[in-house]
């Protein structure tokens, strides 16, 4: 099978790096034990026409392998999943729950985490960041409570590691660094099993070394964290 | 293959529009000739033990079948798509894209769709709501106009209908409540032509049969 050719950023503000969703996609391939090429864009062309042919919201990851071309980095681990026989049970059940549990992650956890980054990181500066702030987090507080009632004492999900638990594990990395971050043992356990899987490191420490750019003209205060919080 | 069941409800806020998650999941039944029976729940009963068995969210829909249980309404289409012909191309290429809108439509479209939804009617009381409420669309008009764009005169998103197709409409017809959609003529035509279809139409008319219940005493709106 030829090598899948994956798009990243070269150049990240200092909070979303290890954050950016091509983790996700590079996790997969680590898992399926799968070499990969990385084209990197410099921030703004993910925006620009040659990039946008291949995803149209302007965004990466993209994947490109052998005249299949996708975006959405969901669809792009789920067809990894399915390419090369990882991730997913084998029985047809299994699957179907290891699926729900992707979307689940995708649908229901991540959406009320991303209101949380967009109210302290995007609009931090507005008037109403502040007094919006406790039903945001309330919204994001409700959906963990959940998900820790359902994990229990389980290591994964269901079952062995899946495609449903890499999602989970990587949106449930966005709470690192909030309030909401221990509010369940079991969930801070479980992101930890996550990210102790070797695959897993490997994904990370690639991503990571692949912010080699600089930032753009006037976003230069965001290339490393403000003094106080450092 | 045994019957599916899956769960709504007998009333929602929407009032009978079909903009309840079950919608997605119905539709999808009526498109590959599926027959299925529902469980109603009266609104509330979703957050109770027996239905968070079903859903740890405490949400509808559910499907059942013959052991299996599912939550997430893009799961449950995808199940569905997977298992019976008609909301995925055949060849693995095209089927793969078709799952990339499905993610697109839940993923990408769907949250600052919600996050407009929370804007206007849940913080709309709030005195910074009025405020805030711009930067709110820009967000979602970043998405609708990027999409707008990538279906152009396309009559679905890429090829024939599709799974794909089928959340992106009912994500879109959430969006009709911003007031913006139609600044962007492609798709409020697309999501015509998604309603358009006859098991729309059967989905619909099936869901709002079952609205049988009242709303709750303390309902606040």
């Amino acid at each position: 099978m030829s090598k899948p050719v994956i798009t990243a950023y070269d150049w990240v503000p200092w909070f979303a790096r290890g954050q950016v969703r091509d983790l996700r996609v590079r996790w997969a391939l680590e898992e399926a034990g799968q070499a990969y090429d990385v084209r990197y864009l410099p921030q703004g062309e993910q925006k620009a026409p040659p990039h946008r042919a291949l995803q149209p919201f302007g965004q990466v990851p993209t994947f490109e392998q052998g005249g299949v071309e996708l975006f959405e980095s969901g669809a792009i681990v789920l067809h990894i999943a399915q390419t090369w026989d990882v991730l997913l049970p084998d029985d047809a059940a299994g699957r179907a729950r290891a699926i729900e549990w992707m979307f689940a992650a995708l649908n229901t956890v991540e959406p009320p985490l991303s209101d949380y980054a967009i109210a302290t990181l995007f609009e931090e500066d507005k008037p109403w960041s502040r007094p919006r702030l406790p039903a945001v987090i309330e919204r994001i507080n409700e959906r963990l409570d959940e998900l820790s009632a359902r994990l229990g004492e389980k290591e994964w999900l269901d079952g062995t590691f899946s495609a449903g638990d890499l999602l989970m594990v990587a949106v449930l990395r966005m709470l690192k660094g909030t309030p909401m971050a221990d509010r369940h043992a079991n969930l801070t356990a479980y992101v930890a099993r996550g990210e102790a899987r070797p695959a897993f490191k490997r994904a990370l420490a690639a991503q990571l070394a692949g912010f080699t750019g600089a930032p753009p003209k006037g976003y230069e205060f965001l290339d490393q964290p403000p003094a106080e919080a450092s | 293959m045994s019957k599916p069941l899956i769960t709504g409800y007998n009333w929602a806020p929407d009032e009978g529009r079909g903009l309840v998650r079950d919608m997605r999941v119905r539709w999808a039944l009526e498109e590959v000739g599926q027959p299925y029976d529902v469980r109603h729940l009266n609104w509330g009963e979703q957050k109770a033990p027996e239905h968070r068995a079903r859903n740890p969210f405490g949400q509808v829909p559910a499907y059942e079948e013959a052991g299996l249980v599912l939550f997430e309404s893009g799961a449950i289409v995808h199940h569905i798509a997977e298992t019976r012909p008609g909301l995925f191309p055949e060849d693995p290429a095209g089927k793969a894209r078709a799952i990339e809108w499905m993610y697109a439509a839940l993923n990408t479209v769907e949250p600052p769709v919600w996050e407009t939804i929370i804007a206007k009617y849940i913080d709309g009381k709030e005195n910074w709501a009025a405020a805030r409420l711009p930067s709110v669309l820009g967000r979602l008009r970043e998405r609708l106009g990027e999409l707008s764009a990538r279906l152009g005169d396309a009559e679905w998103l890429d090829g024939a209908f599709s799974a794909g197709d089928l959340l992106m409409v009912q994500v879109l017809r959430h969006a009709e409540g911003s007031g913006i959609l139609a600044d962007y003529p492609n798709l409020p035509a697309y999501v015509a032509r998604g309603m358009a279809r006859p098991a729309f139409g059967r989905a619909l008319a099936d869901l709002r049969a079952g609205l049988t219940g009242k709303p709750p005493a303390d309902w606040p709106y």
